[in-house]
């Protein structure tokens, strides 16, 4: 029972974490119907800003961060990320909001390897993997049975939660909300009826940058800083894609719903299958495989995503 | 597939009591017809009608929730639109849909192309069988443009052409599928009058040259009363009249469905207003 | 219908047959020159350039093969594959199968043996057509049920199909490496003995420009051919409007799957020639990256113009080439190019024209013979 309690917590932190990042791809592709490849770089940046960020503070040292740092470091990155994604936007994808979708994928696809080799720089991040992990003690806050909870992962959940809930009543009870829907049913008509685009689109950008970069920071707490270009960055934002196209790419509820359904796979399927084939080590590695599996089982029988409306073309 | 000589004595076209519903809404109920071996029948109805979609139901884009669709006597709905294509029906689409990119020519060897029978290995291979067809292909298609009157675009882009030549090219390559039956949606949409009436003209001849019967969708009523041998007419998916062009032209509930009733302020949207 | 143009496709066949000994040389000409332009490539014209650029010109040959494959499926039938170094993972490996194993079962070494078309070259002319084929059933049956899938979608199911093969990949067994471990295996058990994460190594180095270019030129013939076909044309249409090339009787599915099938063949010996190449086969090198690499190739090339994938893969291969001294920034200027082409060139180099449809090249030929007119 501890180990299910234990495996649930575990879940639930690795599924927050898939939604934040998820919520970015989904948030651009219901609005501008492209698959941002450069996301996971932003969430890659993400982590380095927040090391960055907190070196000016001086919170980098072991054993030296106030209760403070993780709260202002997360709120500063978050910002400069969103200016970062408005920026990307405007320079790359704006050009080329007429041209075909390939294009403008072409164009994330060097935007991301842009941002991934500008990082391994000297003057930027340099190329040797750091870590972030002295700004949060790794306290235990209390005892379920034998089950710790974690202060990282109470807090990955409690962020989450409130990133998710305030981002579903901007998008559900704003202004700026009923705009972004519109925008996303039919940008042309949404022009026609007075909604500034441009401004919808920038919003979008500067959103899903600042939740890639909570998720940046939230999984450079609890893994090392590997650098910008290493592929595991890569990964993790396919992971949370593939969460996105599975709960129906273009719908908030659906990113987080499929997040956890990502991370249930991931860590719940493969606790337990993992631990009935334990004298078949190679079943350990197949993790990402029940991950893909799901996301082309997902597409074939419901292709507009678990929480999807199907788009029917008029003939 | 289905030889031509299985169609003898059955309509080229005929539909039984099709129907079909989005969600609750019943866009076509009880649909019947039947366009006889080298007939021009109309189908003409208001707006939203559901015109269109009967065109969808009877090429296979959408299947019918109940009914039956038979192609020289044999079924074939519930089939896919390239096999019912291959059993000899052929469409033009109201929202033209052209291979943008390619020439001329090409979209209409294209369309032929379903008629050869060399496939993958004979194509990458070269085989005499495949040569020959290719030069047929060729020859057909300039010969179909040349009735067109378009064989002078040829080597232009589909999507480069003016409006009325790319409705007179999905004209091309609808007849270069070899059809029996050819489904015009909305042929002079768009056309100033001279234009129209060149199209009535190739309408009326193409019956003859290449054996197909016609059956058009129109909102020009002049043109369907003019040249269609049987109209029907369908309001709200539901068969309201059918008969000779003098019988509707004078039918009450069609006059309604066009007019609305005397006091309507939708009276002004008479038919051409539709258009 | 006796008249012109009611005369049906069937009853103009006949008159327009060709002579069919003039066809049979015709059919089979360009094949003859391939192989004799690809002995001229191994034998005169890479001695001519040195090992330094033999090696780039290795490198540029398979690049055109897989990126011209991506083509046929990407460029030609509009499908967005994005699994595409999936189907050269499984060649590679189904190649590598053969030859490393053969090798040590045959000629109890793994090292290269025999001549020009000798006995160990046959075994590994053996392994591409296997890798081909191992890959070419691999996209019948990735390919028929996600190709009713559009678009993004279909981007989104060949990227996880990829993603598994590099799995799998990750997880096959040891390899054995001395002779007498391999001999006393049957060939069926030792297909999961692939190396597992850290490669399927000590492949023999059988690939040279001779077998890249000969299979590069029989696959410019094969796309050309197809592209100018009533096949091919079918592919075009699924491109331009699925609906309507579905509604003028193109079942669009066999079109789809049959492009597919074609493609995963050719990058299936793209792999074979690959691995024999770089001697270890590394799944992680043929992740989602490496079929990020071809698309770049076909797009920047042109997307279903022939030539344009042929120039898109030498720029491609060779540029980073020529600036390897700056290696820290050769990537970001890669990353920068690949954003201003898209901004300024968005139909990539060609289109979808071929070299000689384009009106330079036209204008060009048209000069030329002008001026041999005015010098007669």
């Amino acid at each position: 029972m501890d180990d299910v309690l234990e495996t649930t917590i575990n879940t639930l932190a690795v599924g927050g974490l898939y939604a934040l990042i998820a919520l970015g791809y989904t948030l651009v592709y219901g609005i501008l119907r492209f698959i941002n490849f450069a996301h996971s770089d932003v969430v890659a940046w993400g982590g380095w800003l927040a090391l960055s960020i907190a070196g000016v503070f001086g919170w980098t040292a072991a054993g030296g961060a106030p209760a403070i740092a993780v709260p202002v470091v997360l709120v500063l990155t978050m910002a400069v990320c969103a200016a970062m994604g408005v920026t990307i936007e405007r320079l790359a994808y704006r050009p080329l909001r007429k041209a075909p979708r390939l294009n403008v994928l072409i164009t994330a696809i060097g935007v991301s390897l842009l941002l991934q080799n500008v990082g391994i720089l000297d003057g930027v991040f340099g190329n040797k993997p750091d870590t972030i992990r002295p700004l949060l003690a790794n306290s235990v806050l209390g005892e379920v049975g034998a089950v710790q909870l974690r202060l990282y992962d109470l807090m990955t959940i409690a962020v989450t939660i409130a990133l998710v809930v305030g981002l579903e009543r901007l998008v559900y009870g704003t202004r700026m909300g009923r705009a972004m829907r519109a925008v996303s049913h039919d940008e042309r008509t949404a022009a026609l009826m007075g909604i500034d685009v441009n401004r919808v689109i920038t919003v979008t950008f500067a959103i899903g940058s600042a939740l890639a970069a909570a998720g940046g920071i939230l999984f450079a707490l609890r893994n090392d800083l590997r650098l910008t270009a290493d592929a595991s960055w890569v990964l993790l934002g396919l992971k949370a894609f593939v969460a996105a196209v599975v709960g129906g790419i273009g719908n908030v509820r659906g990113a987080a719903a499929g997040a956890l359904l990502i991370a249930f796979v991931e860590v719940f399927v493969h606790r337990y299958v993992g631990a009935v084939f334990a004298d078949k080590p190679w079943v350990s590695q197949l993790q990402d495989i029940y991950v893909f599996g799901i996301l082309i089982l997902v597409l074939l029988f419901k292709p507009s995503g678990l929480l999807g409306k199907a788009a029917v073309e008029k003939v | 597939m289905t030889g031509a000589s299985s169609g003898a004595g059955h309509p080229a076209l005929e539909t039984r009591a099709l129907s079909l519903s989005f969600g609750g809404l019943k866009a076509v109920s009880e649909f019947s017809l039947a366009v006889p071996v080298g007939g021009l029948c109309g189908l003409i109805g208001p707006n939203g009608a559901g015109k269109t979609t009967v065109f969808n139901l009877l090429t296979g884009v959408y299947r019918p929730d109940e009914g039956e669709v038979l192609l020289g006597g044999v079924r074939v709905d519930g089939r896919k639109p390239s096999y019912i294509a291959r059993c000899g029906m052929a469409r033009t689409f109201q929202n033209i849909r052209l291979f943008g990119e390619l020439s001329v020519l090409d979209n209409v060897m294209t369309a032929g192309g379903v008629r050869t029978r060399s496939g993958l290995f004979r194509t990458l291979l070269r085989t005499p069988l495949h040569v020959a067809e290719e030069r047929a292909l060729a020859e057909r298609a300039l010969a179909l443009l040349d009735v067109l009157g378009i064989a002078h675009r040829r080597d232009e882009q589909a999507k480069s052409l003016p409006y009325g030549d790319q409705r007179r090219l999905e004209i091309a390559r609808a007849l270069a599928t070899e059809p029996r039956v050819l489904l015009l949606d909305e042929p002079v949409a768009g056309m100033n009058t001279q234009e129209k009436r060149a199209m009535r003209a190739l309408i009326q001849s193409l019956r003859e040259q290449f054996g197909v019967s016609i059956l058009l969708i129109e909102h020009d009523m002049g043109l369907v009363m003019e040249i269609c041998e049987q109209i029907t007419v369908i309001d709200h998916g539901v068969t309201i009249a059918r008969g000779a062009p003098a019988q509707i032209q004078n039918d009450p509930a069609v006059i309604e469905a066009y007019l609305g009733v005397p006091d309507d302020a939708a009276a002004a949207a008479g038919p051409e207003g539709a258009a | 219908m006796s008249d012109r143009a009611g005369k049906t496709l069937s009853e103009r066949v006949g008159a327009l047959r060709p002579n069919p000994v003039v066809n049979t040389g015709l059919s089979l000409a360009p094949f003859v020159v391939a192989f004799a332009l690809a002995m001229v490539v191994d034998t005169v014209v890479g001695p001519l350039v040195g090992a330094t650029w033999t090696e780039i010109l290795l490198d540029v040959g398979i690049a055109i093969l897989l990126a011209g494959s991506l083509n046929v499926v990407n460029g030609y039938a509009g499908q967005f594959s994005l699994g595409h170094a999936g189907f050269m993972l499984l060649g590679g490996y189904a190649a590598a199968w053969l030859t490393f194993y053969g090798s040590m079962k045959f000629f109890g070494t793994w090292e290269p043996v025999g001549g020009f078309l000798g006995s160990g070259q046959l075994l590994f002319l053996g392994g591409c057509m296997l890798g081909g084929l191992v890959a070419a059933v691999f996209g019948v049956v990735v390919g028929l049920p996600s190709l009713r899938l559009r678009g993004d979608y279909l981007a989104i199911v060949t990227l996880g199909f990829g993603e598994i093969a590099r799995v799998l990949g990750q997880i096959t067994a040891r390899q054995p490496k001395n002779v007498e471990q391999v001999a006393e295996r049957s060939w069926w058990d030792l297909a999961d003995n692939l190396g597992g994460a850290e490669g399927f190594s000590q492949i023999p180095n059988y690939t040279r420009l001779f077998f890249v270019y000969l299979f590069v030129f029989i696959l410019l013939i094969l796309a050309y051919r197809l592209k100018y076909s009533s096949k091919g044309r079918a592919l075009l249409a699924v491109r331009e409007n699925e609906i309507a090339a579905e509604a003028m009787g193109i079942d669009t599915t066999r079109a789809k799957v049959s492009a597919f099938v074609m493609s995963a063949f050719f990058a299936g010996i793209g792999g074979a020639l690959y691995a024999h190449r770089v001697g270890v086969l590394k799944p992680t090198e043929l992740g989602f990256q490496k079929s990020i690499d071809l698309v770049i190739i076909v797009v920047i090339g042109g997307m279903g113009s022939i030539t344009g994938v042929v120039l898109g893969a030498a720029i491609l291969v060779i540029l980073p080439e020529l600036f390897r001294e700056f290696s820290e920034y050769r990537m970001i200027a890669y990353a920068l190019a690949l954003v201003a082409v898209m901004l300024l060139r968005p139909q990539g180099i060609m289109g979808v024209k071929e070299l000689w449809e384009t009106s330079w090249w036209r204008k060009g030929v048209a000069r030329l013979r002008g001026g041999k007119r005015g010098g007669a």
